[in-house]
């Protein structure tokens, strides 16, 4: 794979699409790893009762939409291992077991400083199977060169 | 959910010491209208989190994001980065499992909590091979749109005292303890 290089790189460039889909075993599965056990993302019967975001069903992980969209990130630039100095994301809707999430950017602005301190900022959202957007995020990431 | 139902996913030493009840300790949590704002003292959390190539793999694959560099060791030896990448996420893993239960920041635990965004600042990527710890202190508490927003300002460090990576950890939370009781018994704690 070609290596990524700052001079490689133009504001305005797509970054590579994932998607996913997304189940309750894929929220349990995310628990174990996180060590989040929040019953909102695991207890389907609490859920219906409780209710956090009002709605009647377990729903993901915030940080597993922040997963999908850094995703976006990581597909872009690795093998290549460039320095994520800042990561900022937000969640717009919860996402529900069942729904498929596609995670897409763009390099947003080129810093062009001097060799060592240059970087760029990307812009990555998360959408669902019907457009509705469920994350918004940020990242600056660092050039070697 | 019962423990049980986890184990068929565990796969690590810590995924099987882990307490996967976050009901049991809930009136130890921290509450929102109770967090002390003037004592601003940073604490540590209760656990250190060494690193091993299996956790790393694990968060990967539960991400949905097997990328070589993060789940073979043999691939990325050979990279110009010569080591396993670890997803950036993973600080979240790091998080849960370093504040523990019964001290500052066990807030993270609340039932019910709801996560409205993060943000953090990477000094250093997270390496196979380190203990990390963290230190935390309230940074922030407020109400927008009738929802009550608590956040801590959560840095990570290494066994050498190197500061890896400053998050900035926030939830929306019931306001009292009864919104905690509340959601303890199955019921709505948030008012919004």
């Amino acid at each position: 794979m070609e290596k990524l290089t700052f001079d490689s790189v133009s504001a305005g460039d797509p970054l590579p699409e994932i998607v996913r889909t997304v189940d309750q075993e894929t929220f349990w599965k995310f628990a174990v790893a996180s060590f989040d056990y929040n019953p909102v993302h695991c207890d389907q019967k609490w859920v219906e009762t409780a209710r956090p975001f009002t709605l009647t069903t377990t729903v993901g992980h915030g940080m597993m939409t922040a997963s999908f969209m850094t995703d976006v990130v990581l597909a872009w630039m690795l093998p290549t291992v460039l320095t994520i100095r800042k990561a900022s994301v937000k969640f717009t809707f919860p996402v529900m077991p069942g729904w498929t999430v596609t995670s897409r950017g763009t390099v947003a602005e080129k810093h062009v400083i001097a060799k060592g301190k240059n970087f760029v900022v990307l812009h990555v959202e998360a959408v669902n199977q019907d457009g509705m957007k469920v994350g918004l995020s940020e990242f600056s990431v660092a050039f070697p060169d | 959910m019962d423990q049980k139902e986890f184990e068929k996913y565990f796969c690590t030493d810590k995924h099987r010491e882990f307490s996967t009840d976050f009901f049991s300790d809930a009136e130890a949590y921290e509450v929102w209208e109770e967090i002390d704002f003037s004592n601003l003292a940073e604490v540590e959390g209760e656990n250190t989190f060494t690193i091993t190539a299996d956790d790393a793999r694990f968060f990967a694959e539960a991400s949905l994001f097997s990328h070589p560099m993060m789940t073979d060791e043999g691939y990325a030896r050979q990279s110009d980065y010569g080591r396993l990448f670890i997803h950036p996420i993973f600080i979240t893993s790091i998080i849960f499992w370093c504040v523990g239960t019964k001290g500052r920041g066990n807030w993270i635990r609340t039932p019910g909590a709801r996560n409205p965004g993060q943000s953090c600042i990477f000094h250093e990527y997270l390496q196979v091979g380190e203990t990390i710890h963290i230190k935390m202190k309230p940074h922030d508490r407020f109400i927008k749109r009738g929802k009550y927003y608590l956040q801590y300002k959560v840095d990570l460090y290494n066994q050498d005292n190197v500061l890896k990576v400053e998050t900035f950890t926030t939830l929306i939370l019931p306001r009292d303890r009864e919104g905690i009781r509340k959601f303890l018994r199955g019921e709505r704690g948030l008012d919004d």
